[in-house]
């Protein structure tokens, strides 16, 4: 049993058969996300309890966003779990990105299990208004 | 980003699918204090010899809001979240809004052989970790034989 994470985790023995059945993909926690879009960017917050900035990754790939998390909650050794209704520790949620956002650019942070991305659009994106001229 | 949200983990949806499900049917009777799933925070119970351990997953609060008491062997947990944007303006388009705001409650039964004196509270990435005690009188002890 590992020690820090046994508050969410279920049986070893049934999470093994899995991961035995398919090695590359384990059971995760699509977290809920709140995503706005204003003039200059799009910005996401996902919930993300228990994880620390080390065990998050948020990359960009082919057009996609991409966020992977594991959440590390510290428990005595010999925990006995009664109720559980987070079983897994891990997160996981990809989107689409359009290529109208620069990814070069986004910025992220992590404060209190919350992670909050803004992606701003690329500068040829952004809403313009145009002047009318009269005469 | 585009709302095409293309899909991570087929047991996730599941868990999602099960939580709508859950919403849509929630006339199924249960214990008068019991709470339907996928409430907030998500709470997580489990005991050691010495403790009762409870974890509550509530990202995204102000430590000093939450309310963590003790009355006739209930534990009761609240505070409110905020929204993530307080200043929504009329050209900002929202594309999802999943996550809870709001005042919350949660209420747990705490076992007859916990000791309201020894509650341990704090706020740590987003998870509150609550230690309850036990009692000396009900902690396992070997008995010597003579």
């Amino acid at each position: 049993m590992n020690d820090t994470t046994e508050v969410t985790q279920r049986d070893q023995a049934a999470l093994a058969r899995r991961e035995g059945e398919q090695s590359a993909r384990r059971m995760t926690i699509t977290p809920a996300v709140d995503i706005f879009e204003d003039g200059q960017a799009v910005t996401l917050w996902a919930d993300l309890p228990g994880v620390t900035r080390d065990k998050l990754d948020v990359r960009v790939h082919d057009g996609n966003l991409s966020i992977e998390a594991e959440a590390v909650v510290p428990t005595p050794a010999n925990l006995r779990l009664q109720h559980a209704e987070v079983r897994e520790p891990r997160f996981a949620r990809t989107f689409t990105l359009s290529p109208d956002f620069d990814t070069s650019k986004i910025e992220a942070s992590l404060q209190d299990g919350v992670l909050k991305l803004t992606i701003p659009r690329r500068e040829e994106a952004r809403p313009r208004r145009i002047e009318v001229k009269t005469g | 980003m585009s709302d095409l949200y293309s899909g991570t983990d087929l047991f996730g949806e599941f868990d999602r699918l099960q939580r709508q499900m859950a919403g849509l049917f929630n006339t199924f009777p249960s214990s008068l204090r019991a709470s339907r799933f996928g409430t907030f925070p998500a709470v997580n119970i489990g005991a050691t010899d010495d403790s009762i351990e409870i974890v509550a997953f509530a990202p995204g609060i102000d430590a000093a809001g939450l309310d963590v008491s003790i009355d006739k062997g209930v534990l009761s947990i609240s505070g409110e979240r905020k929204p993530s944007l307080q200043d929504v303006s009329d050209e900002t388009r929202v594309y999802a809004q999943e996550r809870f705001t709001g005042a919350f409650r949660r209420v747990i039964e705490l076992p007859q052989t916990a000791d309201p004196d020894k509650v341990q509270a704090r706020y740590e990435n987003g998870c509150l970790m609550i230690t309850v005690g036990r009692r000396e009188s009900s902690k396992p002890r070997a008995i010597s034989v003579q």
